[in-house]
């Protein structure tokens, strides 16, 4: 990020043409480098807020600072690969969009898949990964742009415990290493504390801000981490703020 | 990625799966004998036997050669004008709702008009030629190809579309990048339906042209065997230009499984 300007989200709210509040005031502000997670119910506006972040969606009210030029890059839960070019030409696929050359985007996409394991699968097809595989080479093709800000919409959502795991960690070596701003949306209150530096709790529709929790654990965070009672006191604490949401009242 | 493979278990395979269709043929086939053998023994002005279609198409090879190759030609011409521009007219339609809206219900009507009733205006504007020939045969092939060809620009994944405009390519880029390859396998789906009735179309046009200044295509040859009650001949004739329109098919499906095998259902094994 454009060396410590922060994203500022000020009073955003999202109303939908068909008259559906999505979102309704938002506060937010996202330091350089920070791993932010964004949490809360099914439909509470959380996927619009990350496309607002991402400026692929203007916001309906408020106002929304980003510093100009940032490269962004999004990870959506399907993977969104395309199935008809190599593992390689995905990886290359959105320096390829940027105007990248060539000669500079097919050694970077190398680069990416090397770093998250795909070394080797270069011209394999899609539809021959695991869903964990796909999901590092989504990862990949997003690392290779070398975003100063990383979208996540449940990139983990679908793939099997095991392997969530075993990406959470390397995400957050990833992360580490490159140090973009991070935005995660997921709906898994473990990886939410696992990986970030803050994690925001949103309420149902209209989604407002309940609570910003901090995690306090350094980096790099160990996988036994998991196990200690302070990161099970503190998913414990983003539990409740979850479910400490007021239910829409059904009349009596 | 794989070379072709000619082990064993591969013809193998080539045999188990063509033992099906040569057994229908068969069938056919000896149901065909047996009836001009019963039945319609000695009308074969009315339904020829097997050998006698074979002896027809022996004696006339060279007119029928030349017949087929002419309707192919024109065919293959009407075939490829209906890919390209029924890849551009849905190109454009995909462009914005209101194009579609406009321009969408004269694709329908094209299909829609009886090819046969509008022959003859063709050939009163275009002349007694191969051209309207080719004009005939690319109105009846093209719908499919617009309909589906839009139907697969239309359908490209929401997320890959959000994917892409976070980087702000053109519209071109987006095309060329993402809708068009996405719908390939709707194109072939389109160009699978269009290839018997390219030469349906190329058949109907002959019709009407009659035989001109040339000997003609198939369509001339069939009503001039019409014409002398060589149902025989007429027989061979219909095969032949059946087995055309089959051949268009299985190139078109060889075409599409060499484009898509990598990566869609519909061309994996």
């Amino acid at each position: 990020m454009s060396k410590a300007t922060a994203l500022t989200l000020s009073a955003v709210s999202k109303r939908y043409d068909s008259g559906l509040q999505a979102l309704g005031e938002i506060d937010l502000s996202l330091q350089p480098g920070e791993f932010v997670s964004i949490v809360g119910p099914s439909g509470c506006g959380k996927s619009t807020l990350l496309r607002i972040i991402a400026g692929l969606m203007a916001p309906s009210g408020g106002s929304y600072q980003r510093p100009q030029g940032i490269e962004t890059a999004f990870v959506f839960q399907d993977a969104a690969l395309l199935p008809w070019r190599t593992i390689l030409d995905n990886a290359q696929l959105l320096m390829e969009l940027e105007g990248y050359p060539r000669s500079e985007y097919q050694a970077r996409a190398r680069t990416a898949l090397q770093r998250v394991g795909l070394a080797g699968f270069e011209s394999a097809y899609p539809h021959q990964l695991s869903g964990g595989m796909r999901m590092r080479l989504s990862l990949a093709r997003a690392l290779a742009l070398q975003p100063q800000l990383l979208l996540l919409d449940e990139p983990l959502a679908a793939v099997d415990e095991l392997t969530r795991d075993v990406l959470q960690e390397e995400l957050s070596q990833l992360w580490q290493a490159a140090g973009f701003t991070a935005v995660l949306v997921t709906h898994n209150v473990h990886e939410a504390v696992y990986l970030s530096n803050r994690v925001v709790v949103m309420s149902p529709r209209p989604g407002r801000i309940l609570d910003v929790i901090d995690v306090p654990f350094a980096f790099p965070r160990a996988p036994e981490l998991r196990a200690e009672a302070g990161f099970a006191e503190l998913t414990g604490r983003v539990s409740a703020a979850l479910r400490a949401i007021p239910q829409v009242s059904s009349p009596t | 990625m794989t070379p072709p493979n000619f082990s064993a278990t591969a013809v193998l395979k080539a045999l188990r799966d063509a033992v099906p269709v040569m057994a229908v043929a068969l069938i056919l086939l000896g149901l065909w004998y047996l009836l001009t053998a019963t039945l319609y023994k000695d009308k074969g002005f009315l339904v020829p036997a097997p050998q006698q279609v074979l002896v027809a198409l022996a004696d006339n090879s060279a007119t029928l050669l030349a017949a087929t190759l002419t309707t192919l030609g024109e065919a293959a011409c009407g075939y490829l004008l209906a890919i390209v521009l029924g890849i551009a007219a849905a190109a454009l339609m995909a462009q914005s709702r209101l194009l579609e809206r406009s321009l969408y219900p004269y694709a329908v009507l094209l299909q829609t008009v009886p090819v046969i009733a509008i022959a003859p205006l063709i050939v009163l504007w275009s002349g007694y030629n191969e051209r309207s020939v080719v004009i005939i045969s690319l109105i009846m092939s093209l719908f499919p190809i617009i309909n589906n060809t839009l139907l697969g620009l239309r359908s490209t994944s929401h997320n890959l579309v959000e994917l892409f405009a976070l980087h702000n390519p053109s519209r071109w880029v987006v095309f060329r990048k993402l809708r068009l390859p996405a719908a390939l396998p709707n194109i072939i789906a389109g160009m699978r339906i269009s290839a018997g009735l390219s030469v349906v179309g190329a058949i109907v046009g002959e019709f009407i042209i009659g035989s001109g200044n040339s000997q003609g295509g198939l369509g001339v040859q069939i009503v001039f065997a019409q014409g002398r009650m060589n149902t025989a001949l007429l027989f061979g004739e219909v095969i032949a230009a059946t087995l055309l329109g089959f051949m268009f098919f299985l190139l078109v499906s060889r075409l599409g499984h060499l484009l898509l095998r990598h990566w869609h259902e519909s061309a994996k094994a």
